[in-house]
């Protein structure tokens, strides 16, 4: 074996490349929150692409969060998801797959004219994913499968006039 | 050899698995259940798997053969309890349970599966017989 450089060199290669394994993982936990927007209702904002460890870690929350929280319908958002090609699609299944393990529906909302041509494209079959083009559409399925109606109380410029939901 | 009460509730088989299986273990599982199945007519199996922590391509396999006797024996079969890391496992084995339904746990699994069988025409009874 033969000793490269000196030292000192390694060692700040070492130090370097230890320093960008800490920041990819800050990078990865940050891009992928799990919100809960209703009772029995997770959220999963994508941003940025998704690579094989990204979507492990993505994974793990999602499980947790779905036995945490004791939610039935996860609506995965891709709308941040700049290019969904096989790898990515192969991950997003493995998400709905998981997830439908532990009893939980998923919806894939941001889906947009490129990608679903995209997806027809490469032959892909999303056939068992329901999809949806925004989160707002996804969220009223969500509620319409929890058995739940958004109902308008009152005229929308309306201002709030019980004395209760001011300062809550 | 593990220990897995075969509890009947009403229309619905309760097997609830208490230790890690091994494969002799599921082989028997699935006999057990098919047997209580055909001697009990029961219209659903709850598969309880919370205690398991360790799954492989044959247990994936077997687990979708019982859906499979299960749904030829008349019944609908959910499976509960799978732990996250066990779910995983059997993703990236490339076994998504196609013909299982999941669910979180015992109290939604059964909600579920009486919905199914409520689907399948079966008219409610009052006393749950």
């Amino acid at each position: 074996m033969t000793e490269s450089g000196s030292d000192g060199r390694t060692v700040n290669a070492e130090r370097q490349s230890a320093l960008i394994d800490e920041q990819r993982r800050t990078i990865s936990e940050l891009e992928t929150p799990v919100i809960q927007v209703w009772d029995g209702i997770l959220a999963l904002p994508i941003i940025g692409s998704l690579d094989t460890m990204r979507t492990q870690q993505m994974n793990e929350n999602l499980l947790q969060a779905i036995v945490d929280t004791g939610s039935e319908i996860v609506i995965l958002d891709i709308t941040g998801v700049p290019l969904v090609d096989t790898a990515v699609a192969k991950h997003l299944l493995e998400t709905v797959s998981a997830a439908r393990l532990l009893g939980a529906e998923v919806l894939i909302v941001g889906m947009t004219k490129h990608i679903a041509l995209t997806l027809v494209h490469l032959g892909l079959d999303l056939s068992g994913v329901t999809t949806r083009t925004t989160m707002a559409k996804g969220l009223q399925l969500a509620f319409g499968r929890l058995g739940l109606e958004v109902v308008r109380t009152r005229e929308r410029q309306q201002v709030v006039d019980s004395p209760l939901s001011l300062d809550d | 050899m593990a220990r897995f009460p075969v509890i009947r509730l009403g229309r619905l088989l309760i097997a609830t698995v208490l230790e890690e299986l091994r494969d002799s273990d599921a082989v028997d599982l699935r006999e057990e259940l098919s047997e209580a199945l055909e001697k009990t007519g029961a219209l659903g199996v709850l598969l309880d798997l919370s205690a398991v922590e360790m799954v492989d391509s044959f247990l994936g396999r077997l687990l979708g053969d019982v859906a499979l006797c299960a749904q030829l024996l008349g019944a609908h079969t959910v499976v509960v309890g799978l732990r996250p890391a066990v779910a995983i496992t059997l993703v990236e084995l490339g076994l998504q349970l196609k013909g299982v339904h999941t669910a979180l746990n015992p109290e939604k699994g059964s909600a579920l599966l009486r919905s199914l069988i409520a689907r399948d025409g079966h008219a409610k009874r009052p006393n749950g017989r």
